[in-house]
């Protein structure tokens, strides 16, 4: 029974010696010059740390809704595309009609300006 | 039943969706105006279609659609009805209101219609997965409008406040839902229930469950302890916003409590009572939380100058009467919370259309600026009278009878000391809701007169006169209530 694991073990222990190994290979022959930005957290384009209350553009959220949306999309795509042969005409026509639905919230997106990242100000017509 | 043969049941939803993608699509065709313009057009008739597919609903037998997601019974189709005639009356509303941005009109309307499917879909969901995703689908568009109006401050206050109460209990709601799923390992309301009672399960984590998803539904009803929120956001939202807000997710918070809690929590023990676990007393429980909420909502409106305030502290006593049609555990019950709503909807829509014709005209929303209305507005002062003794629950008008049938459900199911609270609160309501009467009527005010659109009028007579009519003509509307207390089992 548990000479079945062995082979999980062994896999364990070659990983942990191959990520340590490196690590100390590296230690010792890379040239060492640190200084602060280099030992800052990683934080994509930001200052790691900093208060709480500083304002972002709200059009990150934006986009990153829309990313989200075709993301779902495709999530729903690949089980379909799977079971595709097995249900013929009704699923493929049920698929478009989502699809459709979603076009809609990219013209909609697309014609309000919501892809161009320097967005024009909207003012009200008077 | 499976997906493509639902879809016939599913005819008002799908006008809905399709009514929401022209409205999105004609906002890039087509230039807005104020007024009644196209997107506007668009939306009353999607509405208008929607309603009148909807009554082709109440002859279909009862079944379960969608493979068991959705329920299709007269519950459902009663709700539905609600909803879609509650959102057609606030598109009307709302086209000429000034606090609402013109050239947002589009999305506005669009995110009015996908509220809606989301209160017609919490009506009728039979799974707690597709229950919740209603409830959020509501949810999220509410937030949206709470923070539409024009002026800003007020109206963000109420949008970040609602968003965050909003956040906060359905979030509780979830855990709820997923503690009953351990329990009982499957996401079917009437599975639940099936579990639950063949373990006969008295377990204290059964109570907190349910407790937790009451959060939620109590959030949307506006029943204390979860309240809070209520005056803030209503003082700030816009008024038709507001005026949705207090009937139809309130109607949405009662369509969920009901159908979880008598489908999940009790089972049916015939002659139209419920029987429930013998462990816990779900009466007292709601009698309690009818009694003190009623009596918070009540007493909290007396000192309130503010007229959107005082109303949200009224929809706080009433979703207190509510609680009593809960709380006697019977079909009646049921019924009686049905007619009540369908009587608060007309009475609570035309008191927000008058507080919005003097918050167009005038920007007031104040008491003391209601003084003399009767000499600067006589139909809005008449109107306004009418709603406020329906409001109240005195005859002549269709408050009255509907108090009356969830005073009697209550007495039936022996609470005695429930009915003699919900008496005497409507008593001490009677102080701050004539307070307003006095001020139209008896007091004199600045001379000029305040005009308002003449669609309105039409729209304040159709919205006052069924509050009249109800008082007379009551059975038909209650046997529709009797017929529609019927869930699928």
């Amino acid at each position: 029974m548990s000479a079945q694991y062995a082979a999980i073990l062994v896999f364990l222990l070659v990983a942990i010696a191959f990520v340590a190994g490196n690590l100390i290979l590296n230690r010792l022959f890379r040239p060492q010059r640190p200084y602060p930005q280099k030992l800052n957290t990683y934080e994509c384009g930001e200052q790691p740390v900093g208060g709480p209350w500083v304002r972002f553009n709200i059009r990150f959220y934006i986009v990153a809704i829309i990313f989200i949306i075709f993301d779902v999309e495709v999530l729903f795509l690949f089980p379909w595309a799977v079971v595709y042969k097995d249900l013929g005409l009704f699923a493929f026509v049920e698929m478009f009609i989502f699809l459709l639905i979603l076009t809609v919230g990219l013209a909609y997106v697309w014609k309000k300006g919501h892809l161009e990242w320097v967005l024009a100000r909207r003012t009200p017509r008077t | 039943m499976d997906n493509l043969s639902s879809l016939s049941y599913f005819i008002p939803e799908l006008t809905l969706t399709v009514t929401l993608l022209l409205v999105l699509c004609s906002d890039l065709l087509h230039r807005e105006q104020e007024g009644l313009d196209f997107p506007a057009w668009l939306a009353l008739v999607g509405m208008f279609v929607a309603f009148v597919a909807h009554f082709g609903l109440y002859g279909k037998p009862a079944v379960s659609l969608f493979e068991g997601m959705i329920a299709h019974d007269p519950f459902a189709v009663f709700f539905k009805g609600f909803f879609i005639f509650c959102t057609f009356i606030i598109v009307l509303l709302s086209i000429y209101s000034s606090e609402v941005f013109y050239y947002r009109k589009s999305e506005y309307l669009a995110i009015l219609s996908a509220i809606c499917l989301g209160m017609c879909l919490t009506a009728s969901s039979t799974n707690l997965i597709m229950l919740y995703l209603s409830i959020e689908l509501m949810s999220i568009g509410s937030y949206l409008l709470a923070g539409f109006a024009r002026s800003g401050g007020k109206t963000d206050e109420a949008a970040i406040k609602y968003v965050l109460f909003g956040a906060m209990s359905t979030g509780v709601m979830l855990f709820g839902m997923s503690i009953l799923y351990g329990l009982t390992g499957t996401m079917d309301i009437a599975g639940i229930r099936q579990v639950l009672f063949a373990n006969v399960s008295s377990d204290p984590v059964v109570l907190l469950s349910f407790l937790f998803v009451l959060v939620g539904a109590g959030y949307k009803i506006a029943a204390v302890p979860f309240h809070f929120w209520c005056p803030d956001v209503y003082e700030g939202a816009p008024t038709p916003v507001t005026a949705f807000l207090s009937v139809a997710s309130k109607g949405t918070g009662f369509a969920l409590l009901i159908r979880f809690f008598y489908r999940a929590m009790l089972q049916p023990a015939g002659e139209g009572t419920w029987s429930s676990l013998p462990a816990i007393d779900w009466m007292l429980l709601f009698a309690i939380l009818s009694a003190v909420t009623m009596t918070a909502g009540n007493l909290g409106a007396m000192p309130q100058r503010n007229i959107k305030r005082l109303l949200a502290y009224s929809a706080i006593a009433h979703a207190g009467y509510l609680l009593m049609g809960i709380a006697a555990l019977t079909s009646e019950g049921i019924a009686s919370i049905l007619f009540y709503l369908v009587m608060y909807l007309f009475t609570n829509l035309t008191a927000f259309l008058v507080v919005m014709i003097l918050v167009n005209r005038t920007g007031e929303d104040e008491i003391p600026s209601y003084r003399g209305l009767w000499q600067r507005a006589p139909l809005p002062a008449v109107v306004m009278a009418i709603a406020l003794i329906s409001l109240t629950g005195l005859p002549p008008t269709a408050g009255f009878v509907g108090k009356l049938y969830l005073f009697i459900a209550a007495w039936h199911s022996g609470l005695y000391w429930l009915v003699v609270v919900a008496v005497l609160n409507s008593v001490v309501s009677l102080y701050y809701y004539f307070r307003i009467v006095r001020a139209m009527f008896l007091e004199t005010g600045p001379d000029t007169a305040i005009s308002h659109q003449p669609v309105y009028e039409t729209v304040l007579v159709l919205l006052a006169a069924p509050i009249l009519l109800l008082m007379i003509f009551f059975g038909p509307v209650l046997r529709l209530a009797q017929y529609c207390a019927q869930m699928l089992p």
